[in-house]
């Protein structure tokens, strides 16, 4: 039983802590809180099948082998958050905080009304991977192969991301843009392709949750990603603003807890378990006002 | 000024009589974009298709069937304004969104006018006196009814004894078919509710409830679901993909075939509807309206939620040809008289205390290697008491 459960709290985890990863990429290099991400997740989903407001969806790119289909989506995902940084966020580059937010909330919006043209508002079936649900024993806990391959995924992307980060030129200039934007600039970092690059990853991630959404869940829909950013977002707030480290972990922690909330509250409060577990996150904030693993003097890094 | 009124007044007045024998208005404040929009249209679809045929016959109390339409955006504020547009439009019965949340806004501007309002498909009890007014109705079938068809078919067909609810708390119907199933299965001879659990339409992964069924001493012999898409169809692909073989129920929402490449070869699935749209329903008027859908719109219906719209349409009509008048208070009064009113989908009553079906003949669909076939048809024993409806 405890076994099951830590799988069950990693996988659900997991899946939060790659979005909240998104997210705090973006804040880290702009100081922008990017309300799209649940859209750019949808649209991933969405990009798996062939574009038609029929109730029955075709596949299209998610007819193709893993090898090839999960290379193409990611990029997919990182394309898109290159054009929304393009096309919306560059324009606004100087503008405030709360601007880029709200042009946030705005590109969420268009891109889910462009889902909602092109695939009609009805959720489609997406049958990808039926077999990773097939469950496998582990010690006494059994486990959808899935869920065991999301926590691989986990641990991978976050141990590539810190290599990146920490030993490539790009992962170095996005430390220094973060650390202070302008000193960076005068040193010779060039702006555009470090925000590019952390929208790049971020939308990246964004497919990466997609994947693992459709996998599990055998829908598409044009809502889906709503939730997921949701959390992710709070998780980008308990962790730390700016701190990834902090995201990561705080998306774990609010997947385990919501776990372990559904799996240990009495039958009448467990419809209320979001309740607890966002009455958790306030306990958290009214202690930790700055986040839990917010960087000394709160001065964001990456 | 005084004289240019007295020709206007006595234009109204002379224009009047012209009026009457002008077209009947039809008003429809439904959703034509936003996810909303995937739902409504299939049920508008389907009353146009009767408003059609009446027409066709000579019209209603001698008048043809004019249609006027706003769109709700899906957005419940929009909602009271599409309904005060096709107010203006002239409007004389109103036909709202499906859902009572974004109906409700539009059928209380015509009910504040005394007029008739039908939900396209509302199954919320809510939807009629109890949430809107005297003179608002849905034809079709309550979330409960469809939970109680489930708990006493399986109970009957499939020897059904234990029993395990999972309630997805997204939507009030979601509620209304888990509180017909919990009514209903206890009363039953032998049978035992084992377990409950909830879960989210929109949760990533329902792992930590699928530990619980499977740490049962017994696997129950149904599984109770109560959702909607896309929450449903996840669960279902979880649930089966966990080795869960439990023969699972649902309401009509799910109905449709659309959603079945989410749990490839599933099995064991069972679902209430109005009328089957596989083809296979022995009911020949409902062929021959799948058939009229099909060559509407150029393809056969995806979901049984096309159906009310026609019913709705349908009983309305016979109504307002017994009161002689598009007047709401005289219409509801016949529609109160109505009791078992044959229809193509199976006969409908309305009553003063309730605008709503709390008991119906259901057709029962089971999929089976992935294909949906009509299995049976059942009608629950007892209505539905109302204070089980009210309770939530």
């Amino acid at each position: 039983m405890s076994l099951q459960l830590l799988f069950d709290a990693l996988a659900l985890g997991g899946i939060y802590a790659i979005a909240a990863l998104g997210i705090a990429l973006i804040f880290g290099v702009m100081r922008l809180v990017n309300f799209a991400h649940g859209q750019f997740i949808a649209c991933a989903v969405f990009a798996l099948i062939v574009p038609s407001t029929d109730a029955l969806a075709v596949l299209g790119l998610g007819a193709l082998p893993a090898p090839v289909l999960v290379p193409l989506i990611l990029m997919i995902g990182a394309g898109l958050a290159v054009l929304a940084e393009a096309l919306v966020f560059r324009p606004m580059r100087n503008a405030s905080p709360v601007a880029l937010m709200v042009g946030s909330f705005a590109l969420g919006v268009a891109l889910q009304n462009l889902l909602l043209v092109l695939y009609g508002g009805r959720p489609k079936a997406v049958s990808l991977w039926a077999e990773l649900g097939q469950p496998v024993q582990v010690g006494s806990a059994s486990v959808p192969l899935l869920q065991l391959i999301v926590i691989a995924a986990v641990v991978v992307i976050l141990a590539a991301l810190a290599i990146m980060l920490r030993k490539s030129r790009l992962g170095l200039e996005m430390r220094a843009a973060a650390e202070d934007f302008t000193m960076a600039r005068m040193l010779g970092v060039r702006s555009n392709r470090v925000i590019s690059g952390a929208f790049a990853l971020s939308g990246a991630l964004a497919a990466v949750v997609a994947l693992v959404l459709v996998a599990q869940t055998g829908v598409a829909d044009v809502r889906m990603g709503g939730q997921i950013m949701l959390v992710a977002f709070i998780a980008t707030v308990v962790g730390g603003m700016g701190s990834l480290s902090g995201a990561v972990a705080a998306g774990l922690g609010i997947g385990a807890a919501s776990a372990l909330l559904q799996a240990g509250l009495p039958a009448e409060a467990r419809p209320f378990r979001d309740a607890f577990l966002y009455g958790g996150v306030i306990l958290v904030l009214l202690f930790r006002p700055q986040g839990l693993f917010a960087p000394v003097g709160a001065k964001p890094r990456v | 000024m005084k004289r240019l009124a007295g020709h206007l007044v006595a234009m109204t007045l002379l224009a009047q009589p012209v009026l009457a024998q002008d077209d009947l208005t039809v008003g429809f404040a439904i959703a034509k974009s936003g996810w909303m929009e995937a739902y409504d249209t299939p049920a508008a679809t389907a009353a146009m298709i009767r408003i059609e045929e009446i027409n066709a016959a000579g019209g209603l109390l001698g008048r043809q069937i004019k249609v006027v339409a706003a769109d709700t955006r899906t957005d419940r504020a929009e909602s009271a304004k599409a309904g005060l547009d096709v107010l203006d439009q002239g409007a004389e019965m109103m036909v709202v969104s499906c859902d009572y949340d974004f109906g409700a806004p539009a059928a209380l501007v015509a009910e504040g006018e005394g007029m008739n309002s039908f939900f396209l498909c509302a199954e919320d009890v809510k939807a009629g006196i109890q949430g809107v007014g005297p003179n608002s109705f849905s034809s079709s079938v309550l979330a409960p009814v469809q939970g109680a068809t489930m708990a006493e078919w399986a109970h009957a067909k499939r020897e059904a004894r234990t029993a395990y609810v999972l309630e997805d708390t997204f939507i009030e119907y979601n509620k209304g078919i888990c509180t017909g199933f919990n009514w209903m299965f206890p009363q039953l001879e032998g049978a035992q509710i084992v377990g409950s659990d909830t879960f989210k339409n929109d949760d990533a992964s329902i792992a930590s409830q699928i530990t619980r069924i499977k740490d049962l001493p017994e696997q129950p012999d149904v599984i109770m679901l109560c959702s909607v898409m896309p929450g449903a169809a996840a669960a279902v692909r979880q649930l089966r993909a966990a080795g869960i073989n439990s023969l699972i129920l649902n309401g009509s929402a799910v109905d449709g075939s659309y959603w079945l490449e989410a749990t490839p070869d599933l099995s064991g699935f069972v679902v209430p509807v109005q009328g089957s749209i596989y083809g296979d329903d022995p009911r020949p008027e409902v062929e021959a309206f799948n058939k009229a859908y099909e060559a509407k719109t150029g393809s056969r219906p995806a979901s049984q939620y096309a159906y009310p719209g026609y019913v709705l349409i349908d009983l309305w009509a016979k109504a307002v040809e017994r009161a002689g008048t598009v007047e709401g208070a005289a219409v509801t009064a016949e529609l109160e008289k109505m009791r078992d009113e044959p229809t193509a989908f199976g006969p409908r009553s309305f009553t003063p205390e309730l605008h709503h079906q709390d008991t119906a003949l259901m057709q029962i669909i089971e999929i089976t290697g992935g294909k949906p076939a009509r299995v049976d048809e059942w009608r629950i024993s007892q209505p539905v008491p109302l204070d089980v409806l009210m309770k939530k």
